[in-house]
């Protein structure tokens, strides 16, 4: 009878303890907002102009968001390391993640921008890294991370498009980069700016004269991982 | 009262047999094996393990002109069983209207031995490899999510996912996974030469010779068993005016890598001619003339070949000799590779 008891009173502590680390859980949402510069990006129809001077509109935005890591003020970490994101200028549903967190305070969040090597070398995937989502080399396997496309005047390529398109997981050509930004939010949201610009003129200056087209990982397109690592910060509420 | 219980329990048993037959997932397991002395397969059968339903959706798809733009261009109009999955007398194949690919499809066999696909190699896993050629505007021209919806129409194929995978889903992954199934299953390890190294067959006199001449002049390249190291190499043929292919510079964008084309399989090579990355040569006899006389040596051809490959006609002849025995005429006439349906091999037929 005792052995049963102790059973059950063993049972019971188990079932609290799985309620109470339940009852904390809740769920962290993280907001992508594309900007260039301070305006809200406008895909199409609204005209920009970048660090070089030149004109550019936009009509295809997107990139990959993965290996999140949520870091609490004990400097604790939770990783989400099976989960991949695609990040959509067109679809505001993509640029909203919710993560499941019992942090109550998040005191800086780091992700890496594209997809790692792994992913990329063992054959068909789903979800949001299904190849039908269209951030797939074909030809040449491999994920494209981040994805620019839009026409300027500056481009000498037909209809005066340019095309970004990034990726690359082999050694010397990684384009992967690891993004880390200080929150210090107990809120329950983190609000990210991501602003095209930088895309432009961050760690590197790209010209669309120069450069409209980059369709193949290498020395491009590890620079404009670059900038685009640099192109994430922590939207400011005023 | 025991009338009523024992309705009760007839109703549980029921409700638990059809529980059991809705929710579990019975699959039958098909068998790889490894021929004699091979080394072991480079794919992972443990992310995609073979069944005979997920072998029968992979065939059913491989024979399905639907997975094309127009309808009219399975995977098996450009890889004919009678010529080891490669195009019969095809330099290149056709595609979506009218066009023509860039170049000579290749022989599909012993798959789940190579590491990448394509004559460059810009293909790292098999299960990403149809995406290529169904996406690619000179051949299929389709796009996937067409595919996946033209599918998920059709009754026939829900209860063909089902039967694979457990469940009606239909998507991207499934579908090249099926498709890696049925191709894995392409082994040809049954020619006279294979019965010749297990014993079971002898080499008459120009056979022998010949594989004695091949073991010297060939096999450094074209090395056993699989008839290619699977290395990438440049055997000096000048590069077409209007394909301009620069091979595996393509995908590595080395300059010491301009014009080097993967070192092709030889198994089953008196069916797969045309030969080379576009066709170029028209018969065996081309490609030994090529070796031995018309081969223009730049900076990347093999040091093997800087001062080409003499051949004399006698050796031509005894290589041609062993050369036919390569040819597995169990693999070619396989039913069980035939399309679905099919009780004999379709007959060779030129479909465009």
């Amino acid at each position: 009878m005792r052995r049963y008891s102790i059973q059950i009173l063993h049972t019971c502590i188990v079932l609290l303890t799985v309620y109470h680390v339940h009852a904390q859980q809740h769920s962290i949402v993280i907001q992508f907002h594309p900007k260039v510069g301070a305006q809200q990006l406008q895909l199409f129809t609204e005209a920009y102009s970048n660090s070089n001077g030149e004109p550019f509109t936009v009509n295809r935005f997107r990139f990959y968001v993965s290996h999140i890591v949520l870091i609490d003020e004990h400097r604790q970490e939770q990783t989400f390391s099976n989960d991949y994101f695609l990040v959509d200028a067109a679809d505001t549903a993509s640029q909203k993640i919710m993560l499941p967190t019992s942090f109550k305070k998040i005191h800086a969040i780091r992700f890496t921008v594209g997809v790692d090597s792994l992913r990329n070398v063992s054959g068909v995937q789903t979800g949001a890294l299904d190849p039908m989502n269209g951030m797939f080399w074909t030809w040449n396997t491999g994920y494209v991370f981040a994805k620019l496309e839009g026409q300027s005047d500056s481009s000498h390529m037909a209809a005066h498009t340019f095309s970004y398109h990034v990726g690359g997981y082999k050694p010397g050509e990684n384009a992967t980069r690891v993004v880390v930004l200080k929150t210090n939010t107990d809120n329950d949201s983190i609000d990210i700016t991501v602003d095209e610009l930088k895309w432009f003129g961050g760690k590197h200056l790209i010209s669309i004269q120069q450069y409209p087209v980059c369709h193949q990982p290498g020395s491009l397109a590890m620079q404009l991982a670059d900038n685009i690592a640099g192109s994430f910060s922590i939207e400011n509420h005023p | 009262m025991k009338i009523i219980s024992t309705i009760i329990a007839l109703i549980v048993l029921v409700g638990f047999a059809i529980a059991w037959t809705t929710a579990t997932f019975h699959p039958t397991p098909l068998r790889f094996v490894v021929p004699k002395g091979w080394p072991q397969p480079l794919y992972d059968f443990k992310n995609n393990p073979l069944t005979v339903e997920g072998f029968t959706l992979g065939k059913t798809l491989f024979y399905d002109g639907r997975l094309s733009k127009d309808g009219n261009f399975s995977c098996a109009s450009c890889h004919q069983q009678f010529a080891a999955f490669a195009t019969y007398e095809h330099n290149l194949s056709h595609g979506y209207n009218n066009s023509l690919t860039e170049r000579n499809a290749p022989a599909l066999q012993n798959l789940a031995w190579q590491k990448e696909f394509m004559w460059d190699g810009g293909i790292n896993h098999l299960d990403v490899q149809p995406i290529a050629p169904i996406t690619n505007e000179h051949e299929m021209a389709e796009t996937l999510e067409n595919v996946v919806n033209k599918l998920k129409n059709d009754t026939s194929y829900q209860r063909l996912f089902r039967s694979a995978f457990g469940d009606a889903t239909i998507n991207t992954q499934r579908i090249m996974k099926a498709l890696s199934q049925f191709m894995l299953m392409m082994v040809s390890s049954n020619s006279k030469y294979d019965k010749v190294m297990r014993g079971e067959a002898s080499f008459i006199l120009p056979e022998q010779l010949g594989y004695n001449i091949f073991k010297m002049k060939c096999a450094s390249c074209h090395k056993e068993p699989f008839f290619t190291d699977f290395s990438y190499r440049d055997i000096g043929m000048p590069m077409d005016e209007v394909l301009k292919d620069e091979g595996r510079k393509k995908i590595t964008r080395l300059k010491s890598d301009s014009l080097k084309f993967r070192v092709p399989s030889l198994r089953n090579v008196a069916v797969t001619d045309p030969y080379g990355h576009d066709g170029r040569f028209f018969s065996l006899m081309n490609v030994f003339e090529h070796y031995r006389k018309n081969m223009q040596p730049d900076e990347n051809t093999d040091s093997l070949l800087q001062h080409k490959l003499p051949l004399s006609n006698f050796e031509i002849g005894q290589l041609t000799a062993f050369l036919r025995t390569l040819t597995d005429t169990s693999f070619l006439t396989n039913t069980g590779f035939a399309p679905p349906g099919y009780s004999l091999v379709p007959p060779q037929t030129h479909l465009h």
